[in-house]
């Protein structure tokens, strides 16, 4: 390494990188047409490359274009947006421990869409999405409303997101409890995060809001890099650190609320993919959130495909995978990182 | 105010919490003047058995539910010098929900009983939380310790609810646990809370003297002669076992190891001597004015004792942590 000069060592690093970005993206695409193959109807590679291309009219034509593709792009969708929301979130707050959830999303979106179905048993269940994102955005305004006059610090904001939660949980507990079972039974499938008969009117209402606010926060990214640097030397770099943070919260927000509001609650991707992506690719933001983004398509398409391919016909939601994958890396990444990191 | 005469209050706000509780139930036969009539003359009839069947173990349920939660409430916040930690915060009381659903789902891997299960769910929570926020050794962070709790907490709640989905009858019976239904307590719950609530208090009243010097800061404690590694430990697991304790016979009761800490120190200062009894007694009339709530919220149905203590909780969680200023 010490007979390497600068430029050798950056163009090493970028070589390296886009390595590591073809390489995930190929592992994404590889985990898409695999999960496209698994379930209660197993499909063969070759069959479904074949169908995808030619789409000749057979009964797996059916179950991949009508069932399997919608939900993989959804899958897709969905993970990327929660994998850029926690990158963003991670670097505002300034915490390693932080994601979507902490600022409320989560919370938010289940009490909203969960008082949909029970105070307004009429409207049609397809607008349970936009009642999520609704509460999402509800929740997280509000912490940013309260923190922001206090001024906005690191740790109110990640505090007081904490406390919104619990509030919004209190609440989507007495509603699951005043509910009876077949009212709630949609609204707890949904709770625990899950892609089952996730259409084509999903990904078509889902991909413009999603593919815009995914590429809003890429050409954020520069900002979060000047935040990192701290708040006082972003200042003196002609930066409004506290606007900054609430444009890039919101944006986050948006994203992840969308993100929920599709495929319900996956606390964990928001939490694990920037970490993940961070060991591959280091700490700057203008390769960080694009590498968060395709680590979260792929640990959802992933969970997903698992979900269905461990005990076929029934299925695991992908957010119980999630869950189950992501709290021991959670507590590993805690503990590996224990001394490195300042709150 | 001297401080017997604030005791002496406190137990009779408790009494008539109590009392209270007993006399409010579906049955309007069975009311406030017959009530104490009926508990000491057994004439054998249907309002007898409305009171000591169904009420009187729910009373004593409620209240003795509430002393443990408060103590480890109590035992957490000094432990930690944080005012915002509390068995929900910090994961353990949901920990403890885990094992318990755990058991009732996998029977086979019942270790012993569920006080046991609950206990070693909140034993692991804690000891995950702990060693995420900096180990029971070094230096604490509050940060950590609440994202950390919070992860947790989260984390032993989305495979509480996985339960949910394995099978419809199950579902029933566990949400109607999560949600801390006490409606159909049993004397015989009653008798191990007791002794658990005896035993914390006797714990916490040992514990006391060094809760007050470890807020001194870790190296003053050392210098006293208290090793704080150790009371942190002791702290942690005393707060564990009351919680699971609780938790197996009520379920995840939340926020009230939060809010009678914070509302006792209010008015008995901060000296954990005296505490100890405030808290004990303050958690016992919180839970048994939260039953008597949730008795009448929806009247004649009931809401869970969880979802009211939730209710009430929570925002004074959110109002707590707005106000607090050395957080970090």
């Amino acid at each position: 390494m010490t007979d390497l000069s600068l430029d050798q060592l950056r163009s090493r690093t970028a070589t390296r990188n886009l390595l590591v970005l073809f390489a995930l993206m190929s592992l994404t695409v590889c985990a898409a047409l695999w999960g496209l193959g698994v379930g209660a109807v197993a499909i063969p590679v070759d069959v479904i490359i074949n169908t995808v291309f030619n789409l000749p009219g057979e009964q797996q034509t059916y179950i991949i274009m009508r069932s399997r593709l919608p939900r993989i792009l959804m899958a897709l969708l969905a993970g990327g947006a929660l994998g850029l929301s926690g990158a963003i979130i991670q670097a505002v707050v300034r915490n390693p421990l932080a994601s979507p959830n902490i600022i409320g999303i989560n919370s938010g979106a289940a009490l909203f869409a969960l008082g949909l179905v029970l105070w307004l048993p009429s409207v049609p269940e397809t607008f349970m999405p936009l009642a999520a994102c609704i509460g999402g955005v509800t929740a997280a305004a509000f912490v940013i409303v309260v923190s922001h006059r206090r001024r906005l610090s690191a740790i109110h904001l990640a505090l007081i997101g904490v406390a919104v939660g619990f509030v919004f949980e209190a609440g989507v507990d007495y509603l699951l409890v005043v509910t009876s079972d077949r009212e709630t039974s949609a609204a707890m499938m949904w709770l625990t995060g899950s892609l089952v008969g996730r259409t084509w009117n999903h990904v078509t209402i889902s991909w413009l809001p999603l593919v815009g606010l995914g590429s809003a926060a890429l050409v954020l990214a520069y900002r979060l890099d000047l935040i990192a640097l701290g708040e006082e030397t972003a200042t003196e770099l002609g930066l409004n650190v506290p606007i900054q943070r609430i444009l890039l919260l919101l944006v986050a927000t948006f994203l992840a609320s969308v993100a929920v509001a599709f495929v319900g609650v996956m606390g964990f991707i928001g939490l694990m993919a920037p970490h993940i992506a961070r060991r591959l690719v280091g700490g700057s933001h203008r390769l960080l959130l694009p590498v968060s983004m395709l680590v979260g398509m792929l640990l959802v398409v992933l969970a997903d495909g698992i979900g269905r391919a461990v005990a076929p016909p029934l299925e695991i939601s992908a957010g119980i995978i999630t869950a189950l994958i992501g709290a021991p890396f959670f507590i590993y990444i805690m503990l590996t990182t224990a001394s490195e990191q300042e709150p | 105010m001297p401080l017997l005469l604030r005791y002496g209050l406190m137990a009779t706000a408790v009494l008539l919490a109590a009392l209270l509780s007993l006399t409010i139930g579906q049955r309007s036969d069975v009311w406030l003047g017959n009530v104490l009539q009926l508990l000491f003359v057994d004439d054998g009839s249907l309002a007898r058995s409305a009171v000591v069947d169904l009420r009187l173990p729910r009373m004593l349920v409620a209240g003795l539910v509430g002393t443990n939660l408060a103590l480890a409430g109590l035992a957490l916040q000094a432990i930690t010098r944080n005012a915002l930690a509390s068995e929900s915060v910090l994961g353990i009381n949901q920990g403890a929900a885990f094992g318990v659903a755990l058991a009732v789902v996998m029977p086979s891997l019942m270790i012993i009983n569920l006080d046991v299960m609950a206990i070693l769910g909140a034993i692991a929570a804690g000891l995950i939380t702990f060693s995420i926020a900096g180990g029971l050794g070094g230096r604490l962070d509050s940060m950590r310790l609440i994202l950390a709790g919070v992860t947790v907490g989260a984390f032993s709640f989305a495979l509480v609810r996985f339960t949910f989905t394995l099978e419809d009858n199950l579902s029933r019976l566990i949400l109607s646990w999560t949600s801390a239904d006490i409606s159909s307590a049993r004397l015989d719950q009653a008798f191990p809370l007791a002794l658990w609530a005896t035993g914390g208090l006797g714990a916490s009243l040992l514990l006391a003297h060094s809760y007050n010097i470890l807020a001194l800061g870790d190296g003053a404690s050392q210098g006293l002669g208290i090793d704080p590694r150790r009371m942190r430990f002791l702290g942690a697991l005393l707060a564990a076992i009351l919680t699971g304790a609780s938790v197996a016979a009520a379920g995840p009761v939340m926020f009230v190891g939060l809010v009678v800490p914070h509302l006792c120190r209010l008015w008995f200062g901060h000296n954990h001597r005296l505490l100890v009894p405030a808290v004990a007694m303050g958690g016992a009339g919180l839970v048994l004015c939260a039953d008597v709530v949730s008795k009448l919220v929806r009247f004649p149905y009931e809401t869970p004792l969880g979802v009211i203590c939730a209710l009430i909780g929570a925002p004074y969680f959110l109002f707590a942590t707005m106000r607090a200023r050395t957080m970090a």
